[in-house]
């Protein structure tokens, strides 16, 4: 009886566990442009992404601090992210989006140039970041190799993590 | 093991809850020590935990409570007297045993923290055994106990001089009695469930050899049997109905859930703001519609419905002051005993309700304040009589409401504070200038008690004199937002009002415009406003100062403190938001007063948290979100701020100085007016920008790429027409003097009128003559 019992559970942990196999190969990100460039953040760390509204600027925060919006009643901080890559701003476009992004204990709001689309990558093919792609450190969690270009993947919980 | 987690936990929460009512019963008692009521509650509240913490086993606390208890039971049968000494030890005992629940709370026993008992429970042996005998054995007074009530001559034989043996034997033999005697009883008693029946024989008796009641006599029995026994005496059975119809309808429900509840309301109250301000906007639009009184309707009784359910759940986090309160007899029946004080404490108010989170907040800063009214304030016996007073201080503590504030008074007749002393003694500690001391008020020297380190007193005592309280004080009440206010009169003694916002979660605030920029200050910090012209503001030091009534007041501006971009200069006038908190006060410039408005207050999440002079965010009716100030960090970076504002403010007006510098926007869809427009402003000389309908217009002012100093606009126009355009034009607080001249065809007086109601500040009719536009702009831009 007990080993009869073993045997469906342990089946039954096999078929639990196959599909998350399958899947640990395939990564899947939404890719975005800020600049020429163009990133990618998985897609479950992203709650949502919205067409910019007003918000409210915060004072005695770092310059890629915009502020803070309101989504749908709650209060969430909005970062540029041309800003915090020290690139020049521009000015919003019809294609401009906020990406709002979840993290453990954090969310906020990212303004990008442009979305591109939902993008899924085998984890081989992904590199690790070279020594000096970025000013800030930590950032990028690794090179995307694609057919035709590279994405730069960020880390989620390190662009959620204060730094000021 | 669950089980006996679940029974721990209702043992603490009934043990402290218990305690609390213990101290101030206690206090009373001694004042009334021939209150039998009193002594019977207070001899439950040890017996209670004496019979749960036995079931617990928690030894050390058992033991205690039983030393405690015979003690109070001899109090209670009036063979003791409870003179102060005996309070003294009595009030120990019970604070040791708080300290022993702390442990248990802590620790999960009663062991580990190694509290002593034995030298507390000999003590309060030697009382109970005062009086009556002097065996210090344990055992030997139960004897006596036992003895006492089975009403045998022979019992009373003095148990001392017996050896342990004999001691051990008349225990057994009385014990057989008392079984007996119980037996009896029982069957005197059979079915009848009534206690006065069985015992009148038995009461007289008893009567005659001394007081005791009848709950005593099982003592030796188990508590159990005892218990009920208790319950059944016709000595307290009165008062343990009172009790229990007294106690309200309750149930306990985790803070956690309120808080939820709360939340919850908040998003609620949101709502409904923005349900008004679209109300508001639809009852513009469609002005006389019929469907606007039925919508009227549903927007009027959804807010009052909300109003009334915050108000609801707001109370359910309520606690009476009392809960604080209650501490502070036996706090100053200490202190007047530590200090050789003759100090009595009149409570009032302890019935006002305040929300649980301040009510946690609010008993550290009244201990200190009490404390150094006891010591500093209260002078001592003689002195009072030297002086005419009555040789009892007196300390009031008032709590009661004030609109959406809670008013905490503490009075005392004592000494009073002496302005010149705290302001020498501040000198000294090198905290102001003699210059400051000098010019400053009464009243600014009695706020210098709340600075750290300063003490005018002479000796540092057990009880203060170092100067740390005051400054928690001061710390604690402006986390709450709210305002200390010191009045004193040297011989007459002191009043402290300290002044505190009922709830904390949502707020009145008043909503400035700093700029482009909007604000909320909490009302409760909010003292006045008051409007004044930029020649009354002065500079001393290189501060800004305004001279309001006798008083001088600091001033800042508000988009200084907050780095808000100057894009408009305010004019000749500016408000001035002034701003109390603890004992500080501060004039706050703003450019504008949006109004007062229920906010709630929403946290910034971890990202922004932490920032300073912002104490949160909140979501304004339409839609917007407002920071709040946090007005004591807003106190501080005042001080950090060196801006000239008069200086400041002339610089910005007039950067323009040859007509070419200055800029008019002509709107209109046809481009042959526009070029006539463009043609009767050459002799100006003015750079002309041309828009061909109301919405292009309004984008190039937002964009605010140009600085425009006057806009030409016709009425009749493709997507967003005349009227509209300056509607909109005059929701930005930058454009409100901006000159808009209505140039149209449309002559009738009614289109006059509503030219002048959406904020045309000139109406110019087609045709005419070039000149005519000139003169008109000329004056608008004052060339």
């Amino acid at each position: 009886m007990n080993d009869k019992l073993n045997q469906i559970l342990k089946k039954q942990q096999e078929q639990v566990d196959e599909p998350h196999k399958k899947e640990d190969d395939v990564i899947q990100l939404v890719g975005f442009i800020i600049g020429q460039e163009e990133y990618a953040v998985p897609i479950l760390s992203i709650q949502e992404i919205i067409k910019p509204i007003e918000y409210t600027r915060v004072p005695s925060v770092p310059t890629y601090i915009l502020g803070v919006f309101n989504l749908r009643g709650s209060v969430i901080p909005l970062i540029d992210l041309r800003s915090k890559f020290k690139m020049d701003p521009v000015k919003v476009t019809e294609d401009t989006r906020y990406i709002v992004m979840k993290g453990h204990d954090n969310t906020a709001g990212f303004v990008i140039d442009r979305l591109t689309e939902a993008i899924r990558i085998k984890s081989s093919r992904i590199g690790p970041p070279p020594e000096t792609i970025h000013a800030e450190k930590g950032l990028v969690y690794g090179i995307g190799m694609r057919d035709d270009n590279i994405l730069t993947i960020l880390k989620v919980e390190q662009l959620l993590k204060r730094d000021f | 093991m669950e089980d006996i987690q679940e029974i721990l936990e209702d043992f603490l929460v009934e043990a402290f809850e218990l305690i609390e009512q213990l101290d101030q019963n206690l206090v009373e008692l001694e004042n009334n020590p021939d209150d039998l009521e009193l002594l019977n509650s207070i001899f439950r509240v040890a017996h209670t935990i004496k019979g749960s913490s036995s079931f617990l086993n928690f030894d050390i606390l058992t033991g205690l409570t039983h030393h405690m208890e015979d003690v109070l039971n001899k109090a209670r049968h009036g063979d003791l007297k409870l003179t102060p000494e005996v309070m003294d030890v009595v009030l120990e005992s019970i604070d040791l045993m708080k300290s022993l629940l702390h442990a248990i709370r802590d620790n999960g026993n009663d062991t580990s923290v190694g509290i002593d008992i034995t030298d507390i429970c000999r003590r309060l042996d030697i009382i109970s055994n005062g009086e009556t005998m002097p065996a210090s054995v344990v055992v030997a007074e139960e004897v006596d106990e036992s003895a006492v009530p089975s009403s045998e001559e022979e019992d009373n034989t003095d148990y001392s001089k017996l050896s342990d043996k004999e001691v051990e034997d008349e225990i057994e033999r009385l014990l057989k009695v008392r079984k007996e005697e119980d037996r009896k009883r029982r069957e005197n008693t059979g079915a009848t469930k009534a206690a006065a029946v069985p015992t009148p024989s038995f009461e007289s008796l008893k009567d005659n050899s001394d007081n005791d009641s009848d709950d005593e006599a099982p003592k030796v029995a188990e508590p159990v049997a005892r218990r009920s026994v208790g319950s059944e005496s016709s000595n307290t059975a009165p008062a343990k109905k009172e009790s229990a119809s007294a106690m309200e309808q309750t149930i306990r429900v985790e803070v956690k859930r309120l808080d939820h509840l709360m939340n919850l309301i908040g998003e609620l109250v949101l709502g409904k703001n923005r349900l008004l301000k679209i109300y508001d906007d639809v009852e513009e639009r469609y002005e006389g519609e019929k469907f606007l009184e039925e919508l009227n309707q549903v927007v009027s009784s959804i807010s009052l419905v909300t109003t009334d359910l915050q108000i609801a759940v707001m109370k359910t986090r309520m606690l009476p002051i009392a809960k604080v309160f209650n501490k502070f007899p036996r706090m100053v029946r200490d202190l007047s005993r530590e200090l050789g004080k003759q100090i009595e404490l009149e409570i009032s108010g302890e019935d006002t309700e305040l929300d649980k989170s301040i009510v946690e907040e609010i008993g550290d800063p009244l201990v200190h304040i009490i404390r150094n009214s006891c010591d500093h304030g209260i002078e001592d016996g003689a002195t009072r009589r030297a002086n005419g007073k009555p040789e009892s201080g007196l300390i009031q503590l008032k709590a009661y409401n004030e609109g959406n504030h809670i008013v905490i008074e503490i009075t005392d007749d004592g000494k009073g504070l002496d302005p010149d002393l705290l302001r020498t003694k501040a000198i000294e500690k090198g905290m102001i200038t003699e210059r400051e001391a000098d010019s400053m008020s009464d009243k600014e020297a009695f706020a210098l008690i709340f600075r750290p380190s300063l003490s005018t007193a002479k000796v540092v005592t057990n009880v203060s004199g170092r100067g740390v309280g005051m400054d928690v004080v001061k710390t604690n009440i402006e986390k709450l937002n709210g305002i200390i206010d010191v009045d004193s009169e040297v011989g007459q003694g002191t009043v402290i009002k300290l002044k505190i916002p009922l709830t904390l979660a949502i707020i009145q605030a008043l909503l400035v415009g700093a700029q482009e920029e909007y604000y909320a200050i909490p009302l409760a910090s909010v003292l006045e406003t008051v409007r004044i012209p930029l020649d009354e503001i002065y500079t001393i030091e290189g501060k800004n100062v305004l001279r309001l009534r006798d008083e001088v007041l600091s001033l800042v501006r508000l988009s200084d403190i907050f780095g808000v971009k100057q894009v408009y200069e305010g004019g000749e006038h500016t408000y001035v938001v002034v701003i109390g908190l603890a004992e500080s006060k501060l004039g706050v410039v703003v450019d504008t007063l949006v109004g007062q408005e229920e906010i709630v207050i929403k946290s910034l999440g971890d990202y922004l948290q932490g920032i300073e002079g912002i104490a949160g965010a909140t979501i304004r009716g339409d839609g917007r979100v407002t920071l709040i100030v946090d007005v004591a960090a807003l106190m501080n970076l005042a001080k950090g701020i060196t801006v000239d504002i008069r200086a400041s403010a002339e610089t910005v007006v007039k950067t323009k100085t040859v007509p070419s510098d200055y800029i008019v926007l002509a709107v209109d869809d046809s481009a042959m007016d526009r070029n006539i427009m463009k043609k009767s402003m050459e002799p100006i000389g003015v750079k002309v920008l041309e828009a061909s309908n109301g919405q292009e217009a309004l984008n190039m002012l937002k964009s605010a790429e140009y600085s425009i100093d006057a806009v030409l606009i016709d009425i009749e126009m493709p997507r967003m027409d005349g009227y509209t355009l300056a509607g909109e034009i005059r929701k930005y607080s930058k454009y409100k003097n901006l000159p808009l001249i209505a140039v149209t065809s449309r002559t009738s007086k009614s289109d006059r009128l509503r030219g002048v109601e959406s904020g045309m500040s000139e109406y110019i009719t087609k045709p005419y003559s070039p000149e005519y536009l000139e003169s008109v702009v000329r004056k608008n831009i004052k060339l």
